[in-house]
């Protein structure tokens, strides 16, 4: 698949398709690290694209201010990101669920109205008065990775590998988690949660580690967003892309390793062919939500079967969590 | 001391508004463990329902608040029966009916976007002039909130505690297996916890919208301040959520004084995580023993 996709720019060199297609890596990155948190975690976050605006305005604002090259902002911000969901979490997963819900959108609203109402004057450029956080109009012309000096006008192709990068490392990262160690005390949480705790798998140190790892490469996702359009501004905290994002995770799947990636495709493909309809496509995709939650749960994945791999683990997981030792131990 | 006035006034209504709407929330997540994140859209298109009536067809404002309320309970209904009826018996309801309501609420907000489109239009449920307290003049506009706001608390105090059907909603509350055992109708109790929340939202959406204007969005900033009163007051407990409210308008109506409209909201958040540390499920809230 990666093959594949390494060689979309080569065999169909449309413009338009490159810059859509680097658009949907970093949506789909989004989407996988938000599956981590909500399917896997269990973590009602909707502070998802707080995250992701940490990661773009942190880069486009060390860009901004001190003049940091990209390749370095990137990954600090990423870094900050994971910080600021550290606190987030420490202050909300204590909590029960709906509770963490309405913390995490709280807090986003307030970061979204504090950057919109600031009108103060941070510094001035050619544009006039410049908040700090930009304001509404947001932060431009902080620089850019050197792709254009690099390759001309080849540049797309190159932020579309970077596109391509990002989500294939994303992804990789969520097969481990699911597949991995903290997938399995997820699912020996949710399985038999006695159990699992007298076993010492603490729900608040999985869930907080699965927040924070998730986080970081939202915000790096974030960053590559930043990097790629080269403007960063208040939209990224809009209702609507909220609404798109999480209904990719809803039509493909929720909690499955394949569904993201699978609800992403759908709903750009969906989107595009949508496009003269625009008047309509909130209301679409506010109709999508309740739709397969009510008729089809398990999203599209959920349709064609599961995995042959995932409910073998899923057997095994069982039996552990149960007090069944596997067959072969000593026990 | 005018400035005192000032923030009672101010606060008192505010409280009020957010107490009504709070209450619908209280009571659908208290009986249904539902998070109806299409609070909001019912908010709007209860004041949208009093516009229509009152100005566009022009009659008399209390047919315009009585549309409200009607409107109001017939969308709780329609949310009850297109999402939270077929998921009750769904494996992960609280999530799944989450995330479902999250899409009803943008359906509201863009239907009324299509029929009345975006520009923001003044509410005409608004009564002129008001009565000198002090040097502080406090508008009719306000008092008649107030005074809407306390009938309505105590219509739904009564219905809560002496009707047959407020014992059955307080009864499916507490335990839903016990009262279905004892016969009582768990569908349709849902049924009427929900059209009574949307009734209720209608009710707070038109006072907010007197207050300020009418617009496709006006729901959302509302609806996030009483889910943060539910959330303080403890999911589910409808008493101590208008208790709450009142005080978070006190408060909000004081810090937009001292330090700017900007910040009111962001210190709110502070405050309510501050609580929320000391104590996990809200200051009424009481922390249940898990069983396993």
């Amino acid at each position: 698949m990666l093959a594949c996709a390494s060689a979309v720019p080569f065999v169909f060199p449309e413009r338009y398709l490159i810059t859509q297609m680097t658009v949907f890596f970093i949506w789909a990155t989004v989407v996988t690290q938000w599956n981590l948190v909500l399917g896997v975690g269990g973590i009602f976050s909707l502070a998802q694209m707080a995250l992701f605006a940490c990661g773009s305005y942190g880069t486009a604002m060390l860009g901004y201010y001190f003049h940091w090259p990209l390749w370095l902002a990137m990954p600090a911000s990423a870094v900050l990101a994971l910080a600021v969901s550290m606190l987030i979490g420490l202050a909300c997963l204590r909590l029960k669920g709906p509770y963490v819900a309405l913390l995490t959108l709280a807090i986003a609203q307030v970061i979204y109205l504090l950057i919109i109402n600031d009108t103060e004057c941070f510094t001035t450029n050619e544009g006039g008065c410049m908040p700090l956080f930009g304001g509404v109009r947001g932060i431009g012309k902080f620089g850019d990775l050197g792709f254009r000096d690099l390759f001309g006008s080849k540049f797309i192709v190159a932020n579309y590998f970077l596109g391509l990068a990002l989500l294939a490392t994303a992804f990789a990262f969520s097969v481990i988690v699911i597949r991995g160690p903290l997938g399995l005390a997820f699912r020996a949480l949710r399985d038999n949660p006695g159990y699992a705790m007298s076993r010492g798998i603490g729900q608040f140190k999985y869930q907080l580690w699965i927040f924070a790892l998730s986080a970081f490469f939202t915000a790096l996702a974030g960053a590559v967003y930043a990097a790629d359009f080269r403007v960063v501004g208040p939209t990224i905290f809009s209702f609507t892309l909220l609404l798109f994002l999480l209904s990719m995770i809803v039509v493909g799947g929720m909690g499955s390793v394949w569904g993201p990636l699978v609800g992403a495709v759908v709903l750009m493909v969906a989107d595009e062919g949508f496009k003269e309809f625009q008047d309509w496509r909130a209301l679409g995709m506010g109709l999508i939500l309740p739709l397969f939650v009510v008729l089809l749960p398990g999203g599209l994945t959920g349709l064609f079967g599961r995995g042959h791999a995932k409910s073998a683990t899923a057997t095994k997981v069982r039996a552990v969590a149960n007090g069944k030792p596997p067959r072969g131990s000593l026990t | 001391m005018d400035v005192f006035t000032q923030i009672i006034v101010s606060g008192l209504t505010l409280g009020a508004m957010y107490a009504i709407s709070t209450v619908g929330l209280s009571l659908v997540y208290g009986s249904l463990n539902m998070l109806n994140m299409a609070h909001g859209g019912i908010l709007t298109i209860g004041g949208y329902a009093a516009y229509a009536v009152s100005q566009q067809w022009g009659w008399p404002p209390v047919f315009g608040f009585l549309a409200a309320l009607v409107v109001g309970a017939a969308v709780g209904l329609l949310i009850f029966v297109a999402t939270a009826w077929p998921l009750l018996s769904s494996k992960n309801f609280e999530t799944n009916i989450f995330i479902a309501t999250i899409g009803v609420g943008a359906v509201f907000e863009n239907i009324v976007l299509k029929l009345f489109g975006p520009y923001a239009k003044p509410q005409p449920l608004n009564i002129a002039g008001g009565i000198k307290i002090g040097a502080v003049l406090v508008p009719y506009q306000n008092i008649s909130i107030l005074v809407v706001a306390v009938v309505m608390m105590i219509l739904v105090a009564l219905l809560l505690q002496r009707s047959r059907t407020g014992r059955a909603i307080r009864a499916t509350a507490q335990n839903r297996d016990a009262a279905r055992l004892m016969g009582v109708n768990v569908v349709r109790v849902y049924a009427q916890v929900l059209a009574l929340s949307g009734a209720l939202a209608a009710v707070s959406g038109v006072m907010i919208s007197s207050l300020a204007t009418l617009s496709p969005t006006m729901g959302g900033d509302p609806m996030l301040k009483a889910f943060i009163i539910c959330v303080v007051a403890g999911l589910g407990n409808t008493y101590g959520a208008v208790a709450a409210a009142v005080v978070i308008g006190l408060i909000e109506a004081s810090t937009q004084y001292v330090l700017g409209v900007r910040f009111g909201f962001a210190l709110l958040l502070l405050l309510v995580i501050a609580v929320l540390i000391w104590r996990p499920s809200g200051i009424f809230g009481k922390s249940r023993v898990v069983r396993l």
